[in-house]
């Protein structure tokens, strides 16, 4: 998998909150159709990293580029439209709106209704449990309901690279284990996917290859299996002793 | 509480006020009002099928209505007109009120009979039933010589402008205090291109159109510096801008521009300071000549093309891509930016479009009043704006409509009646007021307490029903989440439901 050439590419990217330097330079690839995960503790720069990608804070060094073309310094709406979309931390879905709703929102930059109208019936077969509650408002799912939503809605806008902050956040075990198996479903289906989680254990299972970020830097670089082989990564983020 | 004994009080209550303030032929408008409120009341919390059952139900609240008006009728008869000096005739003052009643039970019947035909007719016949009744206003007025025509007509721009802050503050959810700085500067651009200010006199039909260009431009002027900020903050914003329009309004009177040492403008008068533009031309239609203020009729049909035209196109505005993106930018700013909703270009609109329809209320008033001046755009106004879309119920069109209309009708018409038939009494001659009571005096310029009064029924409506008398759906959803559980919602559910917490 490391022959094909990279989907999605930072290099050297530089970001900062006001003064404070959140990122200092990471360069990482994802190739078209894998799972790439992004480990690390709080703080680390992941969720920096997703925002950064999308266009949310501009990098103040470094290049992101889609398909070998640059995609730093361009708004968020027009990263969405070459095909990056983002499932945000915590969720973000329109509470007020209903979960139908919701899912046209995602394919808010789309016009082709036939297209949109197809991608909806595969949002519901991958959750079933959105189809039952489709006229329902989205605040009053439960916490792993509006998860599924808030992918759902992402995958509305038909993504090339599918960027995921945290999506175990806040979910019971049982919960984030098919949450993931999802995941995987959606990646075999052929969407490239880009996982920010703190769940590294169940994270390296499903991914191909792993980035491990501390303090705003890539620390390690590995596929999934040999990460979670890796003596600091099982002392650090796996919780073996 | 019997849904038909509900409506049937709220329309009675509301007819017996405007009768026990006002003189003898009042009597058939608020029977007309009194109906009007009954029949719709009823036929939305108690939706019937069958036509009978509907005309029956009608008829009951509409009887109801009708009674309060002939009790008030009487009681003005006894109490307050030999004091004032008008007919003490009980008879005739009785069938009188027995003439409101029937209209109101006439009206409200043909409200709840319509509101039994399947959808949409009930809702076509709605409109029509509204329609009709707004468009035979002025003969009405004109046959029984009411002259409220003057009061109706800036109602109705009152009301044309709370649609347009509708969609920035309902739409878009984006709190805005400054809102009567984009009707004046309608107005004085109406001012400016159509009066002997400057000169230049172009016609009314296409300065409206220059206005809410104009407008729609300091829409996005003053939207842009807002752009980063949120909530509180915004609002804020918006306040100073509210306040930084009429000010320099009254100051541009002598305005003079360097530009690197070259006087490019020196010292000509913009706005005419604080003795602001006057006149202001008419507008002219072949066959009617110029409007007067004399003749009411023609602004009454104008201002209401306006506004059904404003409706149409804000209807329009709301199902759009545009109004989605408002929808998704109101819910949660970050998430419609991980949509590709450019946030920019949204949050500019929702300012330009709702100033435009602003634009159109101030050349209108402009050219209605036929003179401007910086005080008519006060802070005052906005607020008074915002509340009326706050007590109609944020972002839904009739809610707007209707909260607009009680606001600014208690406003101009119900309390300056009221201030002069307590004056009237208390300087009437059978009436001795002992010096303890000398407050009386005072509580009798009842338009002077009209900031109180209007200040108490906000604190009383956000305490008991604050999504407004007609919320959007999802107003109602977001302050009552917690009394109704949500399910799958059919319409006769949504009824039932409405019902049972009714009741």
């Amino acid at each position: 998998m490391s022959t094909t050439t990279p989907l999605l590419e930072l290099r050297n990217v530089h970001s900062y909150y006001g003064n404070i330097q959140a990122l200092k330079g990471i360069s990482l690839t994802v190739n078209e159709g894998e799972i790439v995960t992004l480990i690390g503790s709080n703080g680390a720069g992941k969720s920096t990293t997703l925002r950064t990608i999308s266009g949310i804070i501009h990098p103040r060094s470094g290049e992101i580029l889609l398909d070998n073309k640059r995609i730093d310094h361009i708004p968020p709406h027009d990263v969405v439209k070459l095909g990056v979309l983002q499932s945000p931390e915590g969720r973000r879905i329109f509470p007020r709106l209903s979960v139908r709703d919701n899912l046209e929102m995602g394919a808010f930059t789309r016009n082709d209704t036939a297209g949109i109208a197809e991608d909806m019936e595969r949002v519901f077969d991958l959750f079933p449990r959105l189809r039952e509650r489709a006229n329902q408002k989205g605040g009053t799912l439960s916490g792993g309901e509006q998860q599924m939503l808030a992918i759902g809605r992402a995958l509305m806008g038909r993504p090339r690279v599918l960027l995921l902050d945290e999506p175990s956040m806040g979910l019971a075990p049982v919960l984030v284990e098919q949450i993931f198996n999802i995941i995987k479903e959606i990646n075999s289906q052929g969407t490239t996917v880009l996982l920010v989680e703190q769940n590294a254990l169940m994270a390296l299972e499903i991914a191909h290859r792993g980035y491990v970020l501390q303090t705003g830097q890539i620390v390690l670089a590995d596929t999934a299996k040999a990460l979670s082989e890796n003596e600091m990564v099982q002392k650090a983020y796996l919780g073996v002793e | 509480m019997n849904p038909r004994i509900r409506a049937g009080l709220a329309g009675g209550i509301f007819g017996a006020l405007i009768t026990l303030i006002s003189v003898d032929q009042v009597v058939y408008l608020a029977g007309m009002l009194a109906g009007t409120t009954a029949g719709m009341m009823v036929a939305y919390m108690e939706p019937q099928k069958k036509w009978l059952d509907g005309l029956r139900q009608g008829i009951q609240a509409g009887l109801l209505g009708g009674l309060f008006i002939v009790i008030a009728k009487l009681l003005r008869a006894i109490l307050i007109n030999p004091l004032i000096g008008d007919s003490t005739d009980l008879g005739g003052q009785f069938m009188l009120g027995l003439n409101g009643l029937v209209i109101a039970t006439i009206i409200s019947a043909i409200f709840a009979v319509i509101a039994t035909l399947p959808r949409p007719q009930d809702l076509i016949g709605r409109y029509a039933m509204v329609a009709i009744l707004t468009l035979i206003y002025p003969w009405i007025d004109q046959y029984f010589q009411y002259r409220f025509m003057g009061e109706v007509i800036p109602v109705l721009v009152f009301v044309l402008m709370a649609l347009g802050l509708n969609i920035v503050v309902g739409y878009a959810g984006l709190l805005d205090l400054g809102y009567a700085a984009f009707f004046a500067i309608g107005a004085y651009a109406t001012a400016m291109v159509a009066s002997p200010h400057f000169g230049i006199s172009l016609s009314f039909w296409l300065v409206i159109w220059i206005a809410a260009a104009v407008a729609a431009i300091f829409g996005v002027i003053l939207g842009a510096p807002t752009l980063p900020l949120r909530g509180d903050y915004l609002a804020i914003v918006t306040l100073g801008f509210g306040e930084i329009v009429p000010i320099a309004a009254t100051n541009l009177d002598t305005f003079s521009l360097s530009i690197l040492g070259f006087k490019v403008i020196d010292n000509i008068n913009l706005t005419g300071g604080p003795k602001g533009i006057n006149p202001i031309n008419r507008p002219y239609l072949p066959g009617i000549g110029a409007f007067q203020s004399s003749q009411p009729i023609p602004w009454y049909y104008l201002i209401l093309i306006i506004m059904i035209f404003s409706i149409f196109f804000i209807l329009r505005l709301r199902n759009s891509r545009l109004g989605r993106a408002w929808t998704a930018m109101r819910e949660d700013e970050l998430a419609a930016e991980a949509m590709g909703i450019n946030i920019v270009k949204t949050k500019l609109l929702a300012f330009s479009m709702g100033a435009t329809f602003s634009g159109f209320a101030g050349a209108f008033y402009g050219s209605y009043i036929s003179a401007i001046f910086p005080e008519s755009f006060r802070f005052e106004v906005s607020v008074m704006l915002l509340c009326m879309v706050i007590l109609g119920g944020m972002g839904n069109i009739p809610g707007v409509i209707l909260g607009g209309l009680l606001i600014q009708f208690a406003d101009r018409l119900f309390l300056p009646q009221l201030s002069n038939m307590m004056q009237s009494i208390i300087s009437s001659p059978q009436v001795q007021l002992p010096s303890s009571l000398s407050f009386l005096h005072e509580l009798s310029f009842a338009s002077d307490f009209r900031l109180l009064l209007f200040g108490i029924t906000l604190v009383v409506m956000m305490l008991l029903r604050p999504e407004g008398l007609i919320p959007s759906e999802r107003q109602r959803m977001e302050l009552h989440a917690d009394e109704e559980p949500v399910v799958e919602q059919q319409q006769t559910e949504v009824y039932t439901a409405r019902n049972q917490e009714t009741v």
